[in-house]
This record gives C-alpha cells, structure tokens and sequence, in this order.
C-alpha cells in the first residue's frame, strides 16, 4: 500500500515536471494570443465560428513564417458570453499562459467585464463581435474594437428603410440583451427622426423556442415593418414561424441573419428577409474572394459575420505585432493605434477612442438562398 | 380584432402548454417516482433531438423509424445510467443524486459538443408546417400532429404505469423499497427501468419537438429549468399534473407576453413555482404523504 502511495507520487511528481518542460518550451517558441469566446451557452454557435476564423488567420500567418521569427499560437477558452466566466478566462489567459493580447468576449457585457482587467495587466484587447457603443467611450487605452457599432449601423441604414424599402409603421424586436436593447433603440431613434411611427417595441431571452405570442402581437399591432436584433438561432425560428403563421410583414434583422446556415435553418421562409451586417460571403471588396476559398476550404462552409470577426481580430494583432517588431505589450499598443489594415469587409484603422472606421457594412436581401447584397456604406470616422 | 387576439393568443397558449408537458413527462416519472432530481434531463432530451436530426437529415431514414430509435437508444441509455452510476448513490439522500446529474449533464452536453458542434439541426418531419386557419386562429399542421402525439405519449405513460404488472412493481417500488423486495420485485431493475422510461420520454419529446424548433447542443439547461417548472406546478409523479402544469405555463406565458410584455415571460413560469411552494408545496395534483 504504501509502497504503491509512493510510486503514485513519484508518478504524478513526474508528470509535473514534464507538464512544465513542456510549457517552458512552448513559451519560447511561439507568440501566445488569448482568444475568448462563448464555446457552450445559447451564443455556442457564434463563438464557435468567430474561433473558426481566427484558426484561419493564424495558420496564414504561420504558414508565411509567423512573427519575428516565431509561430503565433492562440489560446482559445471558453468565456460563455458570461462577465465573470470571461474575466476567469482573461486571468488564465493572461497569468497562466502569459498570452501577448486578447481577442474577445464576444457579448458586450462580457467584453466590458474583461476591458479592466486588460487595463491592469496592461494587454491589449481588441473585440471583432461587441457592438454596444458605450465600450469605446470609456477611455480605456487598451481596448479596440475592429467592428461597427449599433448606432453606426443604424445611421447608415435608417434611410434606406424609410426611403427605399419604405416602412412607416415600425415594430421592433430585439433579443433581452445590451446587443438587442441598443440595436432596437439606435433604429428606433433614427427612424424616429426620418418620420416612421413605432407601433410595437417587445423583447425575448436568448434560446426562445415560440415566437407565436410575439408574433400574434405583432400582427395586431398592424405594422408594415419589423425590425428584428437576433442572432442566427432565434432569428432563424422567429422567421420560419413568421412564415408558419403566414404574416406578410417585412423583416430587417441585425445580428448573423446573411449566413449558410441561417439560410439553411429557414429555408424558403428566409426569401425576401433584408439583414445589415458588417459581412457577407457575396461581397465583392478584393479579398473577399481569397478568404471565402480558404475559408469554406477548410470549415466546410461560407464564412458568416463573425467568422470574418475573428479572422480581422487576430490579423490586426499579428500586423500591430509585426510593426512593433516586439511582443512588448506598449509597444503593441502603440502600434495598435497606427493601424492600416485591409480586410475581407474593407479597410481598418482605429481613432483614438479605439473604434475602427473605413470599413464596409452591407445590406443584403436574402434571395433564392443567397444573401444579395442591396447596398453598402463605409463607416465613417465620427 | 380583440376577440381574434385572444383567440390566438388562447390557442398558442394550449400548444405550447402541450409541448411543455411532453417535455417534462420524464422528468415528472423520474423526479416524482424514483425522488432523483435529474438536471440531466434536458440533455437527454437534446441527445434524443440530436439523435432524431442525425438519423432524419443525414441518413434520409423515416420519421417514425426514428422516433422508434430514439426511444429504445435513449431507454437502454438510461438503464445503464441508472445501473451504473445513479444505483452508487441510491439512498444517500438527494445532494449526490443531484451533484451526479449535474455532472452528467455537463458530461452530456460537451460530449455533444465535441461530436456535433454548435451548429443549430432541425429535424425532418413529415408535417407540413404551412399555416392552417381555423376562423380567426392559425396554426400548423406539424403543431396539431405534435399535440396529437403527446396526447398519446401521455395516456400510454399512464396506463402503462396504472394497469400494469411493470407499473404495479415501479409504484410498490417506490412506495416501499423494503416491502417491495419481500414480495419478490427485483427492485433494482424497477429503478433501472423506470430511469429508462424517463430517458426514453425526454429523448422522444427532444426529437418531436426539434422538428417544430431547433436542435442544439447546448440547450439543455433551458429545457430543464421549464421542466422542473411544470413538475413542480403540477405535482411531482403526476400526468395529469404534468399536463395541466404545462397548460398553465403554456397559457401564462401567452398571455402575460400577449398583453403585458414578452420580456419578462420566463419570470412567470418561476413566479407560479414560489407562489405553488408557499400555497400547495405538493403541486395541484400531488398527493400530500410523508415518506420515511
């Protein structure tokens, strides 16, 4: 007994000792980025994809040679979309795998609980996903966001719903969070101010399943158009029983509505839908094309929103690395901020509150199982 | 108009209430009869949506096919759960059962993960779910054909566990474990074939219901929550109880989101459960015995 109790010891004393040789080697030879993103929960999905393009942008960057010499690494945990899992991660990320930079939390809530920790640590943190305008209006040096903003999406595309598509009788419905919350009322403000009237403003919690009591009100309250903030789960059910129900409303949904598997998930109920999204794989910016390839060559289908998120988050890191020629966190902030960055969806760079601008967010109309893209607007400095 | 609202309101109401019952049918069996407090219940309904989409989408096989396959996939899993892991704590009152299912659920779902992934399924019915109007309420075929199904799940649980020998055995079982033994019942195939039975319903009810709506990995906590809801409004073991909770729900949650507001909807369902436990701790169809 005793003689096995020791063998034991000596046994997992070992495999100490080879865990931390192994990580003793793996921190020489790489350059660690921590990625945070919702793994498991309601926004798995998203999270998932949004990793699935920051995979891709890594490799790229790998197979030209990686960074000053090294191979970048990430780092991915699982932050649930949750403030205080997301911190948890950040302090692994950051005191553990002694990462570079952070890329995440995807919700704005969570992003917002990781930008002070990132502040104390002094490590760069830059989201593709969080939309909330009040992040970049905290004076936080180190966080970036290289994605628009509701408020940025609703100037750009509140004209054209009242003039082209011409809704009047507006009902809003937005998912029980600061993403559906801001988005319903960034439009209905600007909406508001172009002449339409609100004849409806409901919420719903992340996972509905039943949209017929919404959907019932919607239909009473007469309106000729419905704004809707949802990510692909529930906008997808919300839209195939809109069809169930056979309301001839028009929906304008913000969140990941133009993906493959949106379209796939709402079949022919998904025709003649318009979405804003700052991504869609029919875009035709010059490297769109390229991306698309390599993209659906190696996840098997298109890439969405927050594919192009993560691949655009971990792409302006590795160029502000490179252009810093160090992994010395100032030094990547600092060149962070001088960012001059092509992607799929356009040119970023960021000012000095940190929000990108000059890059393309596009309205699309979903025909025949492919999103059309209807328009298209540069985000402006502001 | 207001008439025609409430109507509807009324009718989404009753299916949805329907669809709650169905999903907490093995939970009321194995939460009310066995006393397990099963918080891998909603991820054994996911395994029997995942199963349900795998099986209609991937292989093309037919719906009832593999609705048959669900049943007897997930009751065989849920034997072996009961034989091998829940049968350890069996007796030890109700923290290790419920840190045991937690830790199954957990198990379950990135299991689920790592093999399907995120993506959201549905699977492939043969209902159309093109709207059907009745006067002035719509609703689907596939919705009618779902309320119909669970109709039938519910009466045949029932009947199955008050007119026969299995359902005799399973009741003298949890009544009296002793007793029962005494009188030749192998009790422990009766725990192991009653979890079976629990499992089985919740994969059935994951696979009807993902048909109408998603499939998804990672959904199982929610679909748990609202079956513990319905158990609880209902009376712990009941169908009937079972049924009406659901109703309850279902309508509740209609027409507070239909006239008040669909914010704040899933307070409600967890608003009638404090006031359920202060007022009628044993739920509407309960029955009110004291156990050893």
């Amino acid at each position: 007994m005793q003689l096995c109790k020791r063998l034991k010891r000596g046994a997992f004393i070992g495999l100490l000792g080879l865990s931390a040789m192994a990580t003793a080697a793996s921190a020489e030879d790489t350059i660690k980025i921590g990625v945070i993103q919702p793994l498991t929960g309601s926004v798995a999905y998203n999270g998932t994809t949004d990793v699935n393009g920051s995979k891709l942008a890594a490799d790229e960057i790998n197979a030209k040679g990686g960074l000053l010499g090294k191979k970048i690494e990430l780092v991915v945990e699982d932050g649930q979309c949750k403030p205080a899992n997301s911190v948890n991660a950040a302090e692994k990320l950051i005191q553990r795998d002694k990462v570079v930079a952070l890329s995440g939390a995807f919700c704005s809530s969570a992003t917002l609980a990781v930008m002070p920790v990132a502040q104390n640590y002094k490590i760069p943190l830059i989201t593709g996903v969080s939309s909330s305008a009040p992040l970049t209006e905290k004076g936080n040096q180190w966080f970036f966001r290289a994605t628009e903003t509701d408020a940025l999406l609703a100037k750009s595309f509140a004209k054209i719903l009242y003039g082209e598509i011409k809704l009047r009788k507006v009902a809003y419905i937005g998912v029980n969070d600061d993403f559906g919350r801001g988005a319903v009322a960034e439009f209905e403000k600007q909406m508001k101010d172009l002449g339409a009237t609100t004849v409806m403003t409901e919420f719903f919690e992340h996972g509905t399943s039943d949209f017929y009591t919404l959907l019932t009100k919607l239909k009473a309250s007469g309106a000729d158009g419905v704004f809707v903030a949802a990510e692909t789960q529930d906008g997808s059910i919300f839209v195939k029983q809109k069809a169930e129900l056979g309301l001839p409303v028009k929906v304008f949904g913000v969140g990941s509505w133009a993906t493959s598997d949106f379209i796939k998930l709402t079949g022919d109920a998904s025709e003649g839908i318009y979405a804003a999204v700052p991504y869609a794989a029919t875009m035709t910016t010059p490297k769109n094309k390229g991306f698309v390839e390599a993209y659906t060559a190696r996840f098997k289908e298109a890439p969405g929103k927050y594919s192009t998120a993560g691949y655009n988050a971990i792409s302006i890191l590795a160029q502000a690395i490179a252009r810093a020629n160090s992994t010395d966190a100032e030094k990547i902030r600092e060149a962070l901020t001088k960012t001059d960055y092509e992607g799929p969806n356009g040119h970023f760079q960021f000012d000095a509150k940190g929000q990108a601008s000059g890059f393309t967010v596009v309205l699309v109309q979903l025909t025949k199982g492919s999103p059309k893209v209807v328009d298209s607007a540069t985000v402006e400095e502001h | 108009m207001d008439m025609d609202l409430f109507l509807q309101l009324s009718a989404n109401g009753l299916v949805l209430g329907m669809f709650y019952a169905l999903s907490a049918l093995g939970l009321t069996l194995v939460f009310g009869l066995m006393r397990v407090v099963n918080f891998a219940h909603g991820e054994l309904y996911v395994v029997g949506g995942l199963i349900g989409w795998a099986l209609t989408e991937t292989l093309g096989l037919n719906f009832f096919v593999t609705l048959a396959i669900v049943v007897v996939v997930l009751g065989a899993a849920g034997y072996l759960i009961d034989r091998l892991l829940i049968t350890w704590v069996r007796g030890q009152g109700e923290e290790p059962t419920i840190l045991l299912t937690i830790g199954l659920s957990i198990f379950i779902t990135n299991t689920a993960l790592l093999i399907v992934g995120t993506t959201p399924q549905t699977v492939l019915s043969p209902f159309k779910s093109k709207p059907l109007f009745l006067g002035p309420v719509v609703l689907t075929q596939s919705r009618l054909f779902l309320v119909a199904i669970c109709a039938a799940l519910i009466v045949g649980a029932y009947l199955l566990i008050q007119r026969t020998g299995l359902g005799r055995a399973m009741r003298a079982t949890f009544q009296d474990p002793m007793a029962a033994q005494l009188v030749g019942i192998r009790t422990s195939h009766i725990y192991g074939f009653t979890f079976a039975l629990g499992a089985a319903f919740a994969g059935a009810a994951g696979m009807l219901l993902g048909s109408i709506y998603v499939v998804q990995a990672s959904i199982g906590g929610v679909v748990s929550l609202k079956a513990f809801v319905v158990v609880i409004l209902g009376g712990m073991g009941s169908f009937p109880g079972a049924i009406v909770g659901g109703l309850i729900l279902g309508l509740a949650e209609a027409l507070w989101g239909g006239y008040v507001n669909t914010g704040y909807v899933d307070a409600i369902g967890f608003g009638l459960v404090i006031v359920m436990l202060l007022v009628r701790p044993y739920g509407l169809f309960g029955k009110r015995i004291e156990r050893a």
